[in-house]
């Protein structure tokens, strides 16, 4: 069943470790300095140890704009059918015979953004399968640093008093609430973008004064 | 992989949206996101095309005046990147908004690499700087401040009604300010003198407090001119005493008003027609230097600004028609006035002269020829004293070959388009634009029907026609140099009209001539071309914006060499363009050129 991580090649060890020997920036950093990358993964299932990851997409943010050349889409080889789960990613079978394998994804990702604080919506879920694909491909996973723009959403609806209704935390919610323009959903790039959009509107809408890292991480937890 | 959020919001924003979907995904790679918060300031010095995606953004001027707002699909920086110069504006974040930056290297990509992307910006360019200039200009906007003159002519309110006559003829004013106490307590007008004074019989040591008016209705410095219109007809009054922060600062009077408002064309081609004598004429032509000072001053674009000149060229020779008819006696027949060239086509200059003739319902012969040999004798002096000079070619309704019936003119059209001479192809340019000035408009169209039916498909004669319009080039070298040429006072330059108006023109009349359409005005001409699908829509527009820009930079020319005290000429030196204008203007005659090579194609194939 996960016959695409058989035999790891025995160099991906130095992967993480050079991912790790950039260290992320200091809790004092202004978030003006800090590199982010907002990520999303579709997945074909919840549950990180028996589902796997159908494609990623990324979008850097440096300085606080949005690097759109730096946008990616990849569609992840996967050994078993898509199933039932395509329906929610328009991804088929077919498509996913050309992608790539999921080792080569994961080491384009940790090769090319170190010291990137990762973003993502609900991203507790996205670094379960990211740390457990890690592992199965390089043996060890590195600890990533993510904010949450769910949790960050969460803190300042808190904060203002309001009441939350169901849903009201889906990142198509959140987009409306921040007038952001609408995403089409489960396309991981326009997904990534899309939390992009919102983690700048969201750093934008608590202060004008410039944030630390540190301060954002705490709206995060 | 592209982000569709902004590929698909790129396709429906212009000029964007003419990229294919490659192009377009290139494009967005070059750009980034950015969110501003509102109540946050716009960086304007960075070298960078803003596309505005969500929000609204103020845009204001150095003197904080709200030029304009900034919403979804607009942009700001292209000034800059197009000019290399930095605005003093400020730009404002007024609600929360997205914003995408493109570098002004993917700028200048995109514009060398699609023409249209270019134009879309220098046009934007040009209207923006409409925009400013049309501030303080603007009719409308006239303010009591930009009219009225600090002049305080005042009197207290216990002198006598003799001293404020004395006093209203000693300033040479038409009413007194009544002042107390640095006060204003009331007005006092000449009209008031008559009536209530001299009607009345009263004494001439009556006291002005008696029979003036009290507490009069006042305006504001900084008030509109337009609401001192409406008080004066509200009130019936023609004076208004001016107070800046209460204190008395002038009057203003129904004639300021009308002087503010003169400039206006229709003023004076209404008074062209008010004139029953020779000075009342040449009174109102003198104007006429003035009114396209004016007109310039008020930025009002080249072609409109020919237009109007054509206009009061055709009510002053409609003047001076209708004074030869009362020196002469009634017409022993119908006939027409016609113009040629760029009258006809609504198109003159400063520096035009005459090109016109008589079409005849008689023969010009006997009484009938010496009649109407007076009449143009009488009009084409006229307009020569008006500055409408003589034709140097005689192209002129006093010369007796250019007086001829209906059938004359037939036949010498016919001959023209049969015989192309080179002399006949030379003439074809000016006289096959005409345009009744005067007279019978039937028997005009009767004419212009007779020449429509022989031109249309005439393969031979429009071959020459094209044949020699592409005798002119546009003036572009090689490596795409301008190429100079000197004219009589050995002054290099570019010829706007020998070498770009006039091919664009000669275009125009050759596709419509080849049609049947009967438009004359050059723009009017392409406009319809595309509509009648005989030339490409695209073509037609690049004509016409090719057209705009050679005769705003001639009008602007003629301006600047009047101003100067030079005569008005069409060789402009490149050297004082700006490094934008070069570069448009060679766009223009390269559109020239394709437009050229086109006719070339069309009707200059081997018969």
């Amino acid at each position: 069943m996960f016959g695409w991580f058989k035999n790891p090649p025995m160099p991906m060890n130095d992967i993480v470790r050079q991912y790790e020997a950039i260290s992320p920036p200091s809790p004092k950093t202004k978030l003006r300095d800090v590199n982010f990358l907002a990520l999303d993964l579709e997945l074909t299932g919840l549950d990180a140890k028996q589902d796997h990851i159908v494609s990623a997409g990324w979008v850097p943010i440096r300085q606080q704009e949005i690097i759109l050349g730096e946008s990616a889409h990849y569609l992840v080889k996967s050994p078993i059918g898509v199933g039932q789960s395509a329906v929610f990613h328009g991804v088929h079978d077919h498509q996913l015979l050309q992608g790539m394998e999921l080792c080569e994804l994961l080491q384009l990702l940790l090769e090319s953004y170190p010291g990137y604080i990762l973003v993502a919506h609900h991203a507790v879920m996205d670094l379960a399968f990211l740390t457990m694909a890690c592992q199965r491909c390089f043996g060890r996973s590195p600890k990533f640093n993510a904010i949450d723009t769910m949790r960050v959403e969460w803190q300042r609806l808190q904060r203002k008093g309001t009441v939350l209704t169901q849903n009201a935390l889906r990142l198509p919610n959140c987009l409306e609430r921040h007038h952001l323009p609408e995403a089409p959903q489960h396309h991981a790039l326009a997904d990534a973008f899309a939390c992009a959009q919102l983690l700048i509107s969201q750093i934008r809408q608590y202060s004008n004064a410039e944030m630390t890292l540190a301060e954002l991480q705490a709206l995060s937890r | 992989m592209e982000v569709t959020e902004v590929t698909s919001f790129l396709a429906q924003t212009t000029p964007f949206d003419q990229l294919d979907a490659d192009q377009r995904q290139a494009l967005a790679r070059q750009m980034s996101v950015y969110y501003f918060r509102a109540g946050e300031e716009v960086n304007t010095a960075s070298q960078r095309l803003m596309i505005v995606r969500t929000g609204v953004f103020s845009l204001y001027s150095d003197q904080q005046q709200l030029l304009t707002k900034l919403q979804t699909g607009d942009f700001y920086g292209y000034q800059q990147l197009l000019t290399e110069l930095h605005d003093k504006d400020t730009l404002l974040c007024e609600e929360d908004g997205l914003v995408y930056w493109l570098p002004a290297e993917g700028f200048d990509h995109f514009r060398y690499q699609f023409k249209n992307i270019d134009l879309f910006f220098q046009r934007l360019f040009s209207r923006r700087l409409h925009q400013y200039k049309a501030q303080s200009t603007d009719r409308f906007t006239l303010k009591i401040s930009d009219v009225a003159k600090a002049r305080k002519v005042s009197i207290p309110p216990d002198a006598t009604v003799q001293e404020a006559a004395s006093m209203m003829s000693k300033q040479r004013v038409s009413s007194l300010l009544v002042e107390h106490d640095n006060k204003l307590v009331g007005i006092i007008t000449d009209r008031d003198l008559r009536s209530r004074v001299v009607a009345e019989a009263l004494p001439a040591n009556t006291l002005v407090t008696e029979v003036m008016t009290e507490r009069p209705e006042t305006i504001d410095l900084h008030a509109y001119l337009f609401e001192a219109v409406q008080l004066m007809s509200q009130h019936n009054i023609h004076h208004l005493p001016v107070l800046r922060d209460e204190h008395i600062f002038g009057m203003i009077t129904a004639t300021d008003v009308i002087r503010a408002q003169q400039d206006h064309p229709v003023y004076l081609i209404g008074e062209i027609h008010r004139q029953h004598t020779e000075e009342g004429i040449l009174q109102c032509a003198s104007q006429i230097e003035h009114l396209s000072r004016s007109l310039s001053s008020q930025q009002v674009p080249a072609h409109e600004a020919s237009h109007v000149l054509t206009t009061v060229t055709d009510a002053l020779t409609q003047s001076w028609i209708k004074l030869a008819i009362a020196e002469l006696g009634p017409p022993p027949c119908v006939f027409s006035w016609l113009g040629f060239g760029s009258q006809a086509r609504m198109e003159q200059g400063l520096n035009a002269d005459q090109d016109n003739a008589l079409l005849l319902e008689k023969e010009p012969e006997g009484a009938v020829g010496q009649y109407f040999e007076q009449l143009a004798k009488i009009v084409c002096d006229g307009l020569n004293q008006c500055g409408i000079v003589y034709c140097p070619g005689n192209i002129m309704a006093s010369n007796p070959e250019l007086r001829l019936s209906l059938k004359g003119w037939s036949k010498q059209f016919g001959r023209w388009i049969q015989t192309p001479t080179p002399d006949a192809l030379l003439k074809s340019s000016i006289f096959f634009d005409l345009r009744p000035i005067y007279g019978s408009k039937s028997l005009f169209n009767a004419l212009k029907q007779d020449i429509l039916a022989r031109t249309v498909d005439r393969a031979v004669f429009l071959y020459h026609l094209s044949h020699n319009a592409l005798k002119g080039s546009p003036p572009l070298g090689f490596f795409k140099t301008f190429t100079l040429e000197r004219d009589g006072k050995q002054k290099k330059g570019l010829d706007l009209k020998k070498r770009g108006l006039i091919l664009i023109t000669d275009i125009a009349r050759i596709y419509s001539l080849s049609k049947g359409i009967p438009a004359i005005n050059t723009r009017q001409r392409l406009i319809q071309l595309a509509q009648h699908k005989v030339m490409d829509p695209k073509d037609s527009q690049n004509l016409l914006d090719a057209f705009d820009v050679l005769a705003q930079l001639r009008w602007d020319k003629h301006q600047h060499d009047i101003s100067q005290g030079h005569e008005a000429s069409n060789l402009l030196d490149p050297a004082v363009l700006s490094g934008l204008q070069r570069h448009q203007l060679k766009d223009v005659f390269e559109v020239i050129n394709q437009a050229q090579s086109h006719l070339k194609y069309r009707f200059c194939r081997e018969l």
